[in-house]
């Protein structure tokens, strides 16, 4: 067992989609949730969507972490399609930031789990994360069982 | 693939009979050296002669928590959409010799997977990283100029595994002194002499063609013995995951006996080396 | 700069001191330690022990006399007080031609502009997804979209201030539509706020378009155009902001940015220029934190340093050269999400350390920044916040009103010395382009936002509503947030497609063609070519895309 409570770690991709660039906040969750025994994927701004499902692909990540300060949140659920699409619909989503309250059902709707906004407490994104990932294993474990027999 | 266990070994054994087509090279050396891009500008190299690549970047694990931060595919950026290239990044997770292991079916997976060339990126410093490169038919040891004295105080280890020497960066301005310092190292070596030494600049693409024709030329010249290497390789990896079999079941065992073989090893009325025998024999299935 | 204190001869200081000593360490028992943000150890008193005044005239002098710590202008705010320059844009060029019409009409001198993200990343708004264009700034592609956008607007008597990064393409535009209507070049005024390609690099901000060494040619090439035929134009506007808010202390902030402008400044040396005509227009932009004395601290120390390292290290002779100017925008960083309104008492303090500070110009945020894209109404107070400080507060009557106080002369000399300490470091890596170039100063700002959150989780660093007085935090009813109309934009996007496909290829392409030679040509200013491609109808997005090709592309810099 790991100290995400998971064997093997918890795999999150931490990136930011769209047009801004302002990544404070995404370097220190992503230096949160490797402190909490992730493995983090971190990537730098404006990676486009393709680029996100190729890499969810490709690290078999759990859990993507979008973090958006300047409206970018408004092509979250595109990005949900598109992962649904690649087949990757179990993959858990959350998304970090600026998102008008009045913005946010249509992200939950879309397949987003959880919005974390400014001054959202370490301890609450960690639990979240972990239990998140924690889910998305089962499947992936049930999928495997599935194709193993 | 990384994890092991019960179900990666199910579908490492039904891929392997796909395996032995890919040519596996390994890309080692420390953290600023540019192995990133350096792979990158090969990655372009091989694409552009049709070649179907996979690569395997190893970070290290944090040896606190066991969590990692993985951002090495992010400088191999110019393939994010290129759907026949495939990137993994690998913890290191710290584990005993287990990394080794691991990596060796993530290349199978990736070989039986139709990949005609895998590449395994590792940081050129430890044992482990030694180990892994060791996997690789061809491994090219990746140094740059502006690193001061790190290539005096180099790994001896890592020279020794090296195919190919490749000082990066070599438009810095300490370049030649770093080719020459690595070419007086080899001359101390006996079974080193063959062992290219090539310059490149990563970020502007030179030197990367003549990389990329020296390592095919080792490569057409290795093919033979590959499936020897294979199952030395295989020898190792058994007696590692052995060795890492006894250390959990000694774990498990019952404290008075292992307390009792401590007690005589921390005495003396026995060697460490016997003591290490009969803790064997009592773990013996 | 360090010296040795004079000691004042104080009778019967050493004793009455000794007693409150003793009488406050009774009465307060455990004493705990505080430091700023940049680290520098708070007292609970500052005396004439600490700092006396003597050197007077070498660390402080008069506002408007070298080394200006006291301000760079005899008058200061007393005679004419800061710009109120407020940032906007949104929506498209009629939306934004709209807003800047009201602005004019009460009275503004100044305006800004600030382009769509989209922008800002060097596309054009048939490159992106829909929902997000205009949405943070103005869809500005071409000069025609630059002539709606300044419809009405009176160029030649107006100073503007571009949002407009490396390869300068809206200035480019304005001086498009200026030769249209027929206004010379001479009578342009403004600035290129967001020209600081180092600090885009090291923040990983989406200005960055041009790989560094790209970039580091047309800033060059920019300052030499602007020097030759846009002479009231500042060209450069050396940026701390992106630092600051990345996570950058107020000590690193400015040192920092200081470095930058060292650097650049050497490279138009290096060109040839003379450092005078230069240093002129070097403006600078940064972020206030609610820190007020440290704030207020940081921009005294700055002011001095530069004023010494312009004349002492760069040789410049014009005292022109030597003053600090810089505009302000109060922290978005300290605003929160929770209890919103609470903004407005913070923009407040924010704004008073930037007016106590002395700045030239003063954005103030609406309180609303932390939830939204701020609303009309919101902005209206953030401007009223400015004029309730000026006029009912009366923050403008004294020059310099924190000076000569222990505290602040303490801390000013003692943030100096750290800022000296940090432009040392950064010149023993080679200057601020090879620091940020290597990942030096990215580590650096990375573990101070590291730090600092460690303290707001720790509970060390108290934000009021994240993690204390929280059950003052009542449901905000935001107001709908307001997007722009997207049938609106889809037809902005179709015209801009006809736009396109109307123009004459072949002009296109000779365009493209020259702007490409002049890539390749080293000793051909690019920044002439790009006024004269804007000229003839080519797009934002045609020409990054031509120089990303050309120069390289911008790929931030990961270190994690």
């Amino acid at each position: 067992m790991t100290a995400c409570g998971l064997n093997p770690p918890a795999r999150v991709l931490v990136t930011k989609i769209g047009l801004d660039g302002h990544d404070r906040g995404s370097r220190i969750v992503a230096a949160y949730l490797r402190d909490a025994g992730m493995e983090v994927i971190y990537t730098p701004p404006w990676q486009s969507i393709p680029a996100v499902v190729k890499l969810v692909l490709e690290e078999d990540v759990d859990v993507v972490g979008i973090s958006s300060l300047a409206t970018d949140h408004l092509i979250v659920p595109k990005l949900a399609d598109a992962l649904r699409e690649a087949g990757l619909g179990h993959v858990g989503i959350i998304v970090g930031g600026i998102v008008p309250d009045d913005e946010c059902p249509a992200l939950l709707q879309a397949g987003v789990s959880a919005i974390f906004g400014p001054g959202s407490p370490r301890d609450d994104i960690i639990a979240h994360v972990a239990a998140l990932a924690a889910k998305v294993r089962d499947v992936k474990n049930a999928e495997f069982r599935e194709i193993a027999q | 693939m990384e994890t092991g266990g019960n179900a990666a070994d199910l579908i490492h054994r039904r891929v392997c009979a796909r395996t032995g087509h890919a040519a596996v090279i390994g890309f080692t050396g420390a953290p600023g050296a540019g192995k990133s891009t350096l792979i990158d500008a090969y990655i372009a190299v091989l694409r552009g002669g049709g070649r179907r690549v996979a690569v395997a970047a190893v970070d290290p694990s944090s040896p606190l928590g066991g969590g990692a931060i993985l951002g090495d595919r992010v400088r191999m950026r110019r393939h994010a959409l290129d759907p026949n290239v495939f990137i993994r990044s690998v913890a290191s997770r710290g584990h005993l010799g287990g990394l080794s292991e691991s990596i060796h079916r993530v290349v199978d997976v990736m070989d039986a997977a139709g990949h005609d060339v895998i590449i395994v990126e590792t940081v050129g410093t430890g044992q482990s990283e030694v180990e892994v490169a060791e996997i690789a038919d061809i491994c090219v040891v990746v140094n740059a100029p502006n690193m001061g004295d790190d290539v005096q105080a180099m790994k001896a280890g890592v020279l020794e595994i090296a195919d190919i020497l490749v000082v990066n960066k070599a438009d810095l301005p300490l370049a030649q002194r770093a080719t020459k310092q690595l070419r007086d190292m080899l001359k101390l070596r006996r079974n080193r002499q063959n062992v290219a030494i090539l310059e490149t600049v990563a970020t502007n693409e030179t030197g990367i063609d003549a990389l990329g024709t020296a390592i095919d030329g080792l490569l057409a010249n290795r093919a033979a013995d590959k499936r020897k290497s294979r199952e030395r390789r295989m020898r190792r990896l058994i007696a590692q995951a052995a060795s890492r079999l006894a250390h959990d079941r000694m774990r498990d065992l019952a404290d008075a006996m292992l307390d009792e073989l401590a007690h005589k090893a921390a005495t003396g009325e026995i060697g460490i080396a016997e003591a290490a025998k009969q803790a064997l024999s009592l773990i013996r299935p | 700069m360090t010296k040795q204190a004079v000691q004042l001869s104080l009778p019967g200081f050493e004793q009455a001191h000794g007693g409150w000593r003793a009488e406050y360490g009774r009465q307060i028992g455990a004493d705990r330690t505080i430091r700023n943000r940049s680290g520098v150890e708070i007292k609970p008193l500052y005396t004439p022990r600490d700092w006396n005044g003597d050197a007077f005239l070498e660390n402080l002098g008069f506002p408007g006399q070298y080394p200006y710590t006291r301000g760079i202008y005899p008058t200061m705010h007393r005679g004419r007080t800061w710009t109120q320059r407020q940032l906007i844009g949104l929506g498209t060029p009629a939306d934004y031609n709209k807003r800047v019409r009201t602005i004019l009409d009460a009275g503004a001198t100044a305006i800004s502009l600030i382009p769509c993200n989209s922008v800002f990343r060097g596309n054009d708004c048939d490159e992106v997804d829909l929902p997000l264009l205009g949405t943070c700034g103005t869809v500005v592609n071409t000069a025609d979209h630059m002539d709606q956008a300044l419809d009405g607007v009176p160029l030649g008597n107006i100073s503007t201030a571009m949002n407009d990064p490396s390869p300068f393409t809206l200035l480019a535009f304005v001086l498009a539509v200026a030769k249209r209507r027929g206004i010379p070049w001479t009578s342009i005024t403004g600035t290129s706020n967001q020209s600081d390609y180092i600090s885009h690099f090291i923040a990983n901000h989406m200005f960055y378009r041009l790989s560094l060494p790209g970039a580091r040619r047309v800033l060059l090439d920019h300052i030499e155009f602007c020097r030759a035929y846009v002479p009231g134009w500042n060209p450069v506007s050396v940026v701390g902001q992106h630092m600051q808010q990345a996570g950058a202390t107020p000590v690193e902030t400015m040192a920092f940015t200081i470095s930058t402008a060292l650097q650049y400044a050497q490279d138009c040396i290096d060109r040839g220029m003379d450092i005078d005509h230069v240093l002129r227009r070097f403006t600078f932009f940064f972020d206030i934190s609610i820190s007020f004395f440290e704030e207020v601290a940081k921009f005294r120390a700055g002011r001095r340093i530069w004023a010494r390292l312009a004349r002492e290290r760069l040789g410049a002779k014009d005292p022109g050269s030597w003053r600090f100017k810089f505009h302000g925008q109060t922290s978005g960083v300290d605003l929160t999400v929770q209890q919103p309104l609470n903004n407005i008492a913070r923009v407040a303090v924010q704004a008073m350390a930037g007016i106590m500070s002395g700045l030239q110009s003063l954005h103030t945020d609406a309180y609303d920044e932390a939830i939204t894209t701020p609303t009309e109404e919101t902005a209206r107070i953030a401007v009223a916040t400015q004029n309730i400080l000026r006029e009912e507060a009366h923050l403008c009557d004294v020059i310099d009103p924190l000076g000569g106080s222990y505290y602040v002369e303490t801390l000013t000399d003692q943030m100096e010395e750290e800022m000296m300490a940090l432009i040392g470091k950064v010149d023993e890596a080679g200057g601020m382009y090879k620091a940020a170039e290597a990942g030096l100063i990215q580590a650096m700002v990375g573990q101070s936002a590291l730090a600092f959150q460690e303290k707001v989780e720790s509970g060390e660093e108290k934000v009021i509503g994240v993690n204390c007085y929280q059950a003052d935090n009542v449901a905000y009813a935001a107001r709908p947030t307001e997007r722009p109309e997207l049938e609106r934009m889809q037809q902005h996007v179709a015209s801009f497609a006809a736009y396109k496909a109307a123009r004459s290829q072949t002009d296109v392409n000779r365009a493209l063609d020259t702007l490409k030679r002049a890539a390749n040509s080293e000793g051909e200013n690019i920044y002439g070519r790009i006024v004269e491609a804007a000229e003839v109808g080519i797009t934002h997005g045609e020409i990054v895309s031509l120089l990303r090709e050309e120069l390289g592309f911008g790929h931030p810099l990961v270190v994690v």
